[in-house]
């Protein structure tokens, strides 16, 4: 009886007994070539319509450009907080300049409070701290406040365009497009 | 004594041929009809006919995981009613919520669906404890604690997706903070590490407007596209893979011998 | 009286004083070897899993609330809707800790006498679903029902003021059961607080059962005979996840400072926290000289920290210490459980140089967005 089942099967068909229209090896790679070609374009390409449908063409956002009043309008050394509700970005005057800073928090994107007394950022989300050139100081935020293209238009007003942004890590507040000389 | 053959009206009614059609092993009695109720039920031969005596205690299972599953159940029904008057749009929203609260009957419908998930994340934990405590994921069990860590976190993802739509400032600072992590994801978030190796030239392929944050908000900041995503998360997708992971944590459980216990 | 009580409480409670508290006293509650055993055993501590100490940690929780609730401060934080699940987390987490240990203890007296665990019946006395456990479990879900019903009625469900995007509240939490995950953010880069650790933590929690090839204890509670594994879990579970959420809720108030339970949420409190980069103590107050421009050389000495702690470390332990070890598990699980086992110590190790040395980041590159 183990012997019966221990036999083998007959050995795979023999050339006598082939069949003209039998897949042969080749003819078996090919159709299996096709197949994985078909699947692995069906696949990715569903999979890539999918991706893509979550990215739309056009977003309905607000006005990344906003006219900030005069040059003269700010004191120097000092904080201005009005178009943060609205625009989120501090105007901000030093000694020489004048910088658009952005409101969201380098760290996880909450929004900082301006602190007069203390003459700091801080963000309460974690407790990041910046001064007032936006240069991170204390907490976990890894760098510095992003800054805003400022320049001034033809009608003498400050112009902010938060399209575009200076990181300080980059070398990019040396940019003559980051900040206004006064 | 004079009632010995009298039948009582539930008696009666188990023999009734309408009964009999529903449960077919009627009033379950005898052993065996017993066996037969759980056998028959669609919904009670999760469980097998029997099982070990100390799968019965409390002390042994908490009841951590059943109550899970009733909650599950429990915040489906009642998110489905919260949909009723809820709509996920910036305008509507947050008055939307007060209304449901002071504009419709007995309305703790809301705290019935909050509550509940806060309830749920506990005793979701409190399970995997269990399972951890009594050493319920050893072999053959691996897979399945698998997807039970899976379940958990899908029921916290679940919890904070819920946590946009009353659109209030915990509803929207709780996402800003959890969609920025997002931001940070290597290579697909675009002030992640390895992101601006991702660039053909002095173009950068993975920046605000499409990375996986810009995916989840459907836009480069919360607002209207976010709160509709989160929703339909909330709703539908992540409900829908959690109730497949569930299927098979349930099956699992069977088939990998019922419940644990010593040798 | 109560005052100083009060003091003394907001004093431990700093995360500086508990989380080393925690940490120094859990292998003397959970004593993962035998010298550690023999001190718990020595000093008492194994009484905490007994009746008594079950009364004594249910006493000194419900004092603490108690307590806080007719403290004017610590009122205001108890009473809020959505702290009302961590009330019910701590009591639940204990009770169930306590019972699991309880019971533990009961059957490590019973295996070492040779019986069998107090769980074990004989198989073929199983019992009935129907209606031994249909039963209990409708009536577990009539219970529950009827206390989430009794919770909704009492409790309102918060909903504050409607979403301003100018306007971050102070102090600013995400939902409770990530607060453990938002206090890792204070000490890492969000990429590795908040992407690579919370995926280690899913695959590492998946990875487990392959990883902790330990076969007794399989059904049954039970301590002994699994203790190093139940060590390590229970450390990461207590501490590092469930306490991190109790400081974050209850210790953490305006601009993330740190509060006493007792303490008056003061948004003015100062606290300095000037955090330096390793680079920026090597090359400026070690050496005296600028940041090299080459980044890689700024940070070399950080890459070089990093990869003696994740790579060289667990080569030397392999080959001296945990040598046994190693050869019982071989290398793929030994790589897998160092990986994870380092990277969970990786957070106390980084919470300590944060507090000690006020230390920022081990690597620290902006440019890249690649910190650590």
């Amino acid at each position: 009886m183990t012997e019966d089942i221990k036999t083998t099967p007959p050995a795979s068909v023999t050339p006598a007994e082939k069949d003209d229209n039998a897949l042969g090896r080749r003819g078996f790679f090919r159709w299996m070539t096709v197949g994985w070609i078909a699947f692995s374009a069906a696949t990715g390409g569903f999979f890539t319509v999918i991706v893509r449908f979550l990215f739309p063409n056009v977003l309905f956002e607000p006005p990344q450009t906003f006219k900030a009043g005069f040059p003269n309008d700010y004191a120097s050394n000092f904080v201005d907080t009005r178009y943060k509700k609205k625009f989120n970005v501090w105007m901000v005057r030093d000694e020489e300049s004048i910088f658009a800073l952005s409101t969201v928090c380098t760290h996880l994107g909450c929004t900082p409070n301006w602190l007069g007394t203390e003459n700091k950022f801080k963000c309460p989300c974690h407790g990041s701290g910046f001064r007032m050139t936006g240069i991170n100081f204390e907490g976990p935020a890894p760098r510095p406040l992003e800054r805003y293209k400022i320049s001034v238009a033809t009608d003498g007003q400050i112009l902010v365009d938060k399209t575009k942004s200076f990181k300080w890590e980059k070398g990019e507040w040396e940019n003559a497009e980051s900040f206004l000389k006064v | 004594m004079e009632n010995k053959n009298k039948k009582s009206f539930l008696e009666r009614m188990g023999e009734s041929q309408v009964w009999k059609s529903i449960i077919r092993s009627g009033v379950p009695r005898s052993r065996r009809q017993r066996m037969q109720a759980i056998l028959g039920s669609v919904f009670l031969h999760l469980h097998p006919a029997r099982i070990p005596k100390h799968a019965v205690k409390i002390g042994y299972t908490w009841c951590m995981g059943g109550l899970s599953f009733f909650l599950f159940i429990v915040l489906t029904i009642t998110g489905l009613l919260l949909m009723f008057y809820y709509r996920p749009t910036v305008e509507y929203a947050y008055t939307d919520i007060i209304d449901m609260a002071e504009q419709v009957p007995l309305g703790i419908m809301r705290e019935l669906h909050r509550w509940g998930a806060h309830a749920m994340v506990l005793t979701v934990w409190l399970h995997m404890l269990r399972v951890f405590m009594t050493g319920s994921y050893k072999p053959p069990r691996e897979f399945n604690w698998g997807v039970g860590v899976l379940l958990m976190t899908l029921t916290m993802f679940l919890s904070f997706t819920g946590y946009l739509l009353p659109w209030d400032q915990l509803a929207i600072w709780a996402i800003t903070v959890g969609t920025n992590m997002a931001r940070a994801h290597p290579f697909i978030g675009h002030e992640g590490p390895g992101a601006s190796l991702l660039a053909i030239g002095d173009i950068n392929l993975v920046h605000a407007g499409s990375d996986v944050r810009f995916a989840l908000l459907g836009g480069r900041f919360v607002g209207e596209a976010s709160l509709l995503r989160f929703y339909v998360l909330h709703c539908i997708g992540v409900p829908f893979i959690t109730m497949i992971l569930m299927a098979v944590h349930f099956w699992r459980i069977r088939k990998d011998g019922g419940i644990s216990g010593p040798l | 009286m109560l005052q100083t009580i009060k003091d003394i409480i907001d004093i431990l409670s700093a995360p500086t004083v508990s989380f080393t508290f925690l940490t120094v006293a859990f292998p003397f509650v959970f004593p993962p070897t035998d010298w550690f055993e023999k001190i718990h055993r020595k000093f008492g501590i194994w009484r905490l899993w007994t009746k008594p100490g079950f009364y004594g940690g249910m006493f000194a929780i419900t004092f603490f609330f108690v307590v806080g609730y007719f403290d004017p401060n610590f009122h205001v934080t108890l009473t809020k809707a959505d702290n009302f699940p961590i009330i019910l987390m701590i009591y639940s987490m204990f009770i169930t800790i306590w019972w699991s240990m309880y019971q533990a203890y009961l059957n490590d007296e019973r295996l070492e006498n040779g019986l069998k665990p107090n769980e074990y019946n004989d198989p073929d006395d199983k019992v009935l679903v129907w209606p031994d456990l249909v039963y209990i479990e409708f009536i577990a879900l009539i219970l529950f029902m009827v206390f989430l019903i009794v919770w909704s009625i009492l409790v309102a469900a918060p909903l504050e003021e409607p979403a301003n995007p100018a306007a971050t509240p102070n102090p600013s939490k995400a939902p409770w059961y990530f607060l453990g995950l938002q206090e890792m953010l204070v000490y890492f880069d969000p990429w590795i607080a908040g992407i690579v650790f919370p995926m280690f933590i899913i695959i590492g929690m998946m990875a487990i059962p392959y990883m902790d090839i330990n076969k007794k204890g399989d059904g049954y509670y039970s301590f002994k005979e699994r203790r190093i594994g139940m060590f390590i879990f229970m450390y990461g579970w207590l501490v590092l996840w469930l306490f991190l959420i109790v400081i974050g809720t209850f210790f953490r108030g305006p601009n993330w400072n740190f509060f006493g339970p007792f303490e008056y949420w003061d948004a003015h409190k100062v606290v300095p926290l000037n955090n330096v980069n390793l680079s920026e103590y090597i090359w400026v107050k070690t050496l005296g000289t600028g940041l090299p421009a080459n980044i890689l050389i700024r940070e070399g000495i950080g890459f070089l920290v990093l990869v003696a702690y994740m790579g060289i470390l667990p080569i030397l332990l392999a080959k001296s210490w945990l040598k046994n070890y190693f050869q019982e598990i071989g290398p793929v699980r030994y790589t897998f459980i160092m990986l994870f086992g380092l990277s969970m110590l990786a957070l106390p190790i980084k919470m300590y140089m944060r507090w000690l040395f006020n230390l920022k980041y081990i690597i620290a590159i902006p440019e890249w967005f690649f910190n650590i």
